[in-house]
């Protein structure tokens, strides 16, 4: 889901640089007035779990893989808007030092998976986890319901970035200049993999660590409520 | 150190990162300049220009030096992956603590 540079128009990747600066101003300020200072580690290590998480690579039919992001499990632990900065980092990290993602489309990425992802995500975690409680098997169930709903926004949203492309900055002939697939190409390309293989890999993993820590370390949920909204 | 257990856990998770680097392929969309000629049959004039930008210090999770062959690049991976998560560690460490500090509003 890491658009490189050279699929998207300049135009396009600096449109969303354009969209996503303020979102991390915004970012910034809500880890600045809501996160606690002792928290500050944990926005940390949840920045690096999410440049790990990225790493594994699961296989897919087709010769192609895909990963979970972990946006969404950070949020429900840090708050969306904590989430942002935090997935956003590691992001960045992977386009400039890794090649993993475009510099140009970092823009792009960000607001894909450290914004969309996260907020629709936690969004997704907050209906449907009603009353109950960490520990509770429904809370870590729709914890992983939301990372399943995030990782697919973040996909579903990539390919229309991308199956835009054509359509935006194309030759007088037709002849694509960036991105040269359509979005009847892309939106199945990217979705399907998320709907199945990435989205249970993303919902086992924020399903699997909240319930893990809902049972043995419940206070962090407890300060994570409200401080960060 | 807080959540020491949750940082042991994460050197854990880098050390096994090798596991997911050896899938074959990449990632649908994410391919270089050859990778969309041998798909779509051209490159399109303006992905050429900007792809051209050169590689990163440490392009796709490999060290000089450490490449595959050596154990299929798995030390390198693990380099690649401890430098990363570091690197981001820290920068979120001292971007959190600018803005609980400095003068972002």
């Amino acid at each position: 889901m890491h658009i490189p540079d050279g699929y998207l128009s300049p135009r396009s990747a600096g449109a969303l640089w354009v969209v996503s600066a303020p979102l991390w101003a915004l970012s910034l300020r809500a880890i600045r007035r809501r996160v606690d200072r002792r928290r500050v580690p944990l926005v940390a290590l949840l920045s690096a779990f999410s440049f790990l998480v990225m790493m594994f690579n699961i296989p897919l039919p087709g010769g192609t893989t895909a990963h979970a992001v972990g946006a969404v499990l950070v949020a429900i632990l840090v708050g969306p808007w904590a989430a942002l900065t935090s997935v956003t980092l590691a992001l960045a990290v992977q386009a400039l030092l890794f090649g993993d993602g475009g510099v140009l489309a970092l823009g792009a990425n960000s607001f894909n998976m450290a914004f969309v992802m996260p907020f629709a995500g936690y969004g997704a975690f907050r209906l449907l986890r009603g009353a109950a409680r960490p520990g509770d098997g429904w809370f870590a169930f729709a914890a992983g319901a939301g990372g399943y709903v995030g990782i697919n926004a973040a996909a579903l949203l990539a390919a229309v970035e991308l199956g835009l492309q054509p359509v935006l900055h194309h030759l007088p002939d037709g002849t694509p200049l960036y991105c040269p697939f359509p979005l009847a190409v892309t939106i199945p390309a990217m979705t399907i993999p998320h709907l199945t293989v990435a989205g249970a890999a993303e919902a086992i993993l924020t399903g699997g660590v909240v319930a893990f820590l809902g049972r043995h370390h419940a206070e962090l949920f407890e300060t994570g409520e409200g401080q960060t909204r | 150190m807080r959540y020491r257990r949750a940082w042991i856990a994460l050197l854990i998770v880098a050390i096994l990162t090798p596991l997911g680097i050896v899938a074959a392929g990449g990632a649908w969309g994410e391919w270089g300049i050859d990778g969309i000629k041998e798909r779509v049959g051209f490159v399109p004039a303006g992905m050429r220009s900007a792809t051209g930008a050169g590689k990163r210090p440490l392009q796709d999770y490999t060290v000089p030096g450490l490449e595959r062959g050596f154990f299929h690049g798995g030390p390198g991976t693990i380099v690649a992956a401890l430098l990363g998560a570091g690197v981001t560690a820290a920068a979120a460490i001292a971007l959190t603590r600018i803005a609980k500090h400095g003068d972002i509003s």
